[in-house]
């Protein structure tokens, strides 16, 4: 029995009806056709499907998509400095080789947003520790951290988020 | 996954839905256990009663000395500690290592009891507070959390019942309390062992009051009574230390699974027990304000030793 849930996906109010065992992250790649938000495990373990739900970033493979019945989500497709702009982060992470084949990307691209928001000049450590929970396979994390950290510089010279 | 949802307003009209599904259901409050254990197929209920937003759960209060904190309250919200006393500095650092934001920003303190895991970060910070639970259903009552633990997924929780918030006296002058974890890696990873510890000072120094639990080493989180009852009365020394740990090692009962040894785990035991009281030690003496006595038997030495 499917039941009818809204939610604002990246400013845009949608209504979809679902099926209440589906997780937020299976509803944003059906029935949403948001496939930028990637499924590693499926169990909360690699943070390849972190979206920012309600101003904190979340894990959406452990949210069932009826639970998301209200809330504001921001998905990497909401992402960009303007219209064909990438977002100041995708740009640093371009600029540093931050990513490799790509997979972890938007979710760490979404932990970023969720950190940069709340400590616009992280440290080192801080990043590493803020990124804990997403797990990249290829890069070995240092041009990822130096992604965040070029990120929040320009941040603090007036960039915006 | 097939079940069907519900949202009750209340949390007695949860506790009464309980009743009437009769057994084959869940509540569901972040999901961060219950959504794992479901898509792995450990557990398949035919109905989930949402109580994530039930009213009145939320919240972090402090009302005289007894201190309030909602069973919805998430990790993330206890990491950041906002309306947490003084002495508590354990429940932000285990709230802190508790998975990754994306978990602690939905996971709740009542879910990590209800959930009942031998390696809980939570549990064992609770049972040094000598923390009591509020459980809401056909009978209200409160329990302390050290009854409500039984072993691996089980608890004296009956049917209709859910726990609402967690209570404990705000640790007073010359109090503190810490937490530490061993794990394979430094973030996001359940705990091979950890520790809490509660100490409470006299004027003179010596331990009025002492508590230390100890997670993942047995079926569920033991308190280490007799090297509590070793400390009792005595300054918190390098030696009566030492000596505490030792005790604390000596009465767990570790097994030997895919993240350690048994032998191992008894020696994190000692070493994260020892750091435990020194960190407690440590916060009693900045908090004192009489500045840093130089003592030729500082505990802190101990910890420099052990890193
Ligand atoms: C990737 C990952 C990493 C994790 N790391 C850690 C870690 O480092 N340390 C740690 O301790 N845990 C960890 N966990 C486990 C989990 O996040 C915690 O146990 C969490 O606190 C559970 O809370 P929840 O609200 O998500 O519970 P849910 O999954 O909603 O519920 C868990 C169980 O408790 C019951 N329940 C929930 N709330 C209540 C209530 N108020 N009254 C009665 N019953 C209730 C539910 O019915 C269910 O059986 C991790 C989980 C994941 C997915
Ligand atoms: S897919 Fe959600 S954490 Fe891996
Ligand atoms: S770039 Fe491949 S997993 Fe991170």
């Amino acid at each position: 029995m499917k039941r009818l849930v809204s939610m604002t996906v990246n400013g845009e109010e949608i209504e979809l009806a679902i099926p209440p065992y589906r997780t937020l992250l299976d509803v944003l790649r059906n029935e949403g056709r948001l496939t930028g938000t990637k499924k590693g495990c499926d169990v909360g373990d690699c943070g390849a499907c972190t979206v920012i739900m309600d101003g904190s970033p979340v894990n959406s493979c452990l949210v069932l998509g009826i639970e998301a019945e209200g809330a504001t989500i921001e998905t990497i497709e909401g992402q960009h400095a303007g219209p064909d702009l990438p977002h100041l982060i995708q740009e640093k992470f371009m600029d540093h080789g931050g990513a490799q084949c790509g997979f972890c990307t938007p979710g760490i691209i979404m932990m970023t947003k969720a950190l940069l928001k709340e400590n616009p000049n992280p440290t080192e450590s801080e990043v590493r520790f803020a990124i804990a929970g997403n797990i990249c396979r290829c890069t070995g994390y240092a041009k990822i951290v130096d992604a965040v950290l070029a990120a929040a510089e320009d941040l603090r010279k007036g960039r915006t988020l | 996954m097939a079940f069907r949802i519900h949202r009750p307003e209340t949390v007695d009209e949860a506790s009464r839905l309980e009743l009437d599904l009769d057994g084959d259901c869940a509540f569901i409050a972040g999901g961060t256990d219950l959504v794992v254990q479901m898509s792995r197929g450990q557990r398949a209920p035919a109905h989930l009663i949402d109580i994530s937003r039930l009213p009145g759960m939320s919240a972090i209060s402090e009302d005289g000395s007894v201190v309030e904190i909602g069973a919805l309250v998430t990790h993330r919200e206890l990491e950041l500690g906002k309306g947490l006393p003084q002495g508590t500095d354990a429940i932000r650092d285990a709230a802190r290592q508790v998975g990754g934001v994306q978990v602690r920003s939905i996971a709740t303190l009542g879910g990590n009891i209800a959930n009942a895991s031998p390696a809980a970060d939570l549990v064992p910070v609770l049972m040094v507070l000598d923390a009591e639970l509020e459980l809401r259903g056909p009978h209200g009552r409160c329990v302390p959390i050290s009854d409500f633990i039984e072993g691996p997924r089980r608890t004296t929780r009956q049917p209709g019942e859910l726990i609402t918030a967690i209570r404990f006296r705000a640790p007073g002058n010359g109090s503190a309390t810490s937490f530490f974890k061993a794990g394979r890696r430094k973030a996001m990873e359940i705990a091979v062992v950890n520790v809490a510890a509660s100490v409470t000072l006299g004027a003179d120094g010596a331990c009025r009051s002492v508590r230390i639990a100890l997670g993942s080493v047995a079926p569920k989180t033991l308190r280490a009574i007799g090297a509590e009852k070793a400390l009792a009365g005595s300054p918190l020394s390098v030696a009566a230390i030492r000596e505490a740990a030792q005790l604390a090692a000596d009465c767990c009962a570790p097994i030997t699974d895919i993240r350690a040894s048994a032998e191992y785990r008894r020696l994190l035991v000692k070493s994260l027990v020892e750091r435990a009281l020194v960190r407690c030690s440590e916060q009693v003496e900045q908090s004192a304000m009489s500045g840093i006595s130089a003592s030729a038997d500082n505990p802190a030495d101990l910890l420099e030793r052990s890193h």
